[in-house]
């Protein structure tokens, strides 16, 4: 024990490794809050599908030669998000089809540009780290890191201050309607908050685990509790400490970062069922 | 409440750790560190070459060498991969008594603890890389 405790105090001294935990921490916190929200709406799988169109958009801004990526990557994020979240009841083609249809033509063609035109010595390790996000949150840069603090201020302000909007809307939609709640506003502004999010977390666990963070939180919380604010609010707290352990886990064990917080994630899981079997609400 | 958190990260470290640090006798020794952690090292060196020029570094990876026509020059290298290969990093490194190669070398992929002094090579492009200089080389 003293010799982990000597090996995680020094790996601490090193600013990248306290970067990671602060971009570790905020991320997995905003996408556990709003991912109460879109575990109850039954848009689980929409993580998935958006990261992959951020990685096409990644291939697009590499291809080009775009310096700061983030310029191309989150708005082509934030409007697919848009038409997937907000075209709702009068799109042709509905829910999971859209997303499923996006996911894998984003992630085809991301593949495909990045072949076609290789601006890398190391195309299999840039897909490998852009997909699994296997160390990118330990090569991140200052600026990235002030990047992902302002995002997620912002995201947190947004979720705090509209919370009661929010509620309504992923509850009932048509009766927030007829409340006078504007939905058409809400839904695109959760839609932006949820792009914004997915993009961040591609760096802590990369593209194909994304959902990860979205949907074990919210689950895990809502085996043990029941009201909207105490699932918020335990999911959040799950999954800080899940990102945390992966995090410690990964650095100091030398596991995959992505896959370490995951398979925390899978534990927490685990042990709120357990809980709510032992308390008898069953599945 | 911070107790307990430590305890359970600590405990969950404890299931996979692979080792214990060592006493500190280089700048910055990466022999000592995870997988991870050499990689996110890696990457530092690599990005900002200016704050570890003269440094001196402790590596192991395993060993791989490059021939390069246009230089005419065969670089030598220590490589640390991940699990599924795809992700490597590495650093070029030169003897300070130079080998004769490939007799005096181990095979590539074999494992290797390198250490020397952190330098930056320039290019004629006006790019670089980073190199560790007077370096001692063994197998592990």
């Amino acid at each position: 024990m003293p010799e982990l405790l000597e090996k995680l105090s020094f790996y601490l001294d090193f600013p990248f490794v306290r970067y990671a935990i602060i971009v570790g921490v905020l991320v997995s916190l905003c996408s556990s809050l709003l991912g109460v929200t879109l575990v109850l709406k039954r848009y689980s799988y929409i993580g998935d599908g958006l990261s992959h169109v951020a990685f096409g958009a990644l291939s697009i801004a590499a291809v080009l030669k775009i310096t700061n990526n983030m310029l191309l990557i989150l708005p082509v994020t934030v409007a697919v998000a848009v038409l997937l979240l907000c075209t709702g009841k009068n799109a042709r083609i509905k829910g999971d089809a859209a997303i499923a249809m996006v996911s894998v033509g984003a992630l085809a063609i991301g593949y495909l540009l990045m072949n076609v035109f290789s601006t890398s010595a190391n195309i299999s390790g840039d897909v490998c780290t852009t997909l699994f996000g296997s160390t990118s949150i330990l090569t991140l840069r200052i600026e990235e890191v002030y990047l992902c603090v302002a995002l997620s201020i912002a995201v947190l302000a947004v979720f705090i201050l509209f919370y009661h909007k929010i509620f309504a809307i992923t509850f009932d939609e048509n009766f927030a309607q007829a409340t006078g709640v504007n939905t058409t506003i809400f839904n695109l502004l959760i839609a932006v908050i949820v792009a914004v999010i997915i993009v961040l977390a591609m760096n802590l666990v990369g593209a194909l685990l994304v959902s990860a963070l979205v949907v074990f939180p919210s689950l895990s919380a809502m085996r043990v509790f029941k009201s909207f604010f105490a699932v918020t609010v335990a999911s959040a707290v799950i999954s800080v400490v899940c990102s945390l352990i992966g995090i410690v886990v990964a650095i100091l064990a030398g596991t995959p970062v992505g896959s370490t917080i995951v398979a925390a994630d899978i534990v927490a899981f685990g042990l709120f069922y357990s809980i709510s079997l032992i308390q008898g609400r069953g599945v | 409440m911070f107790k307990v958190v430590l305890a359970v990260l600590l405990a969950f470290a404890a299931l996979f750790a692979k080792e214990p640090g060592g006493k500190e006798k280089y700048d910055i020794d990466i022999s000592r560190m995870s997988g991870t952690m050499v990689y996110g090292q890696v990457n530092q060196m690599i990005m900002y070459p200016s704050k570890y020029l003269g440094k001196h570094i402790k590596m192991k990876g395993i060993f791989s060498s490059y021939y390069d026509e246009q230089l005419e020059r065969r670089f030598y290298g220590c490589v640390i991969q991940d699990a599924l290969a795809c992700c490597s990093q590495g650093l070029a490194f030169e003897l300070a008594k130079p080998r004769k190669y490939p007799e005096q070398y181990p095979a590539e992929g074999d494992a290797i603890i390198v250490e020397g002094d952190f330098d930056y090579e320039k290019d004629e492009g006006g790019g670089g890389f980073p190199i560790i200089r007077n370096a001692d080389m063994q197998t592990k």
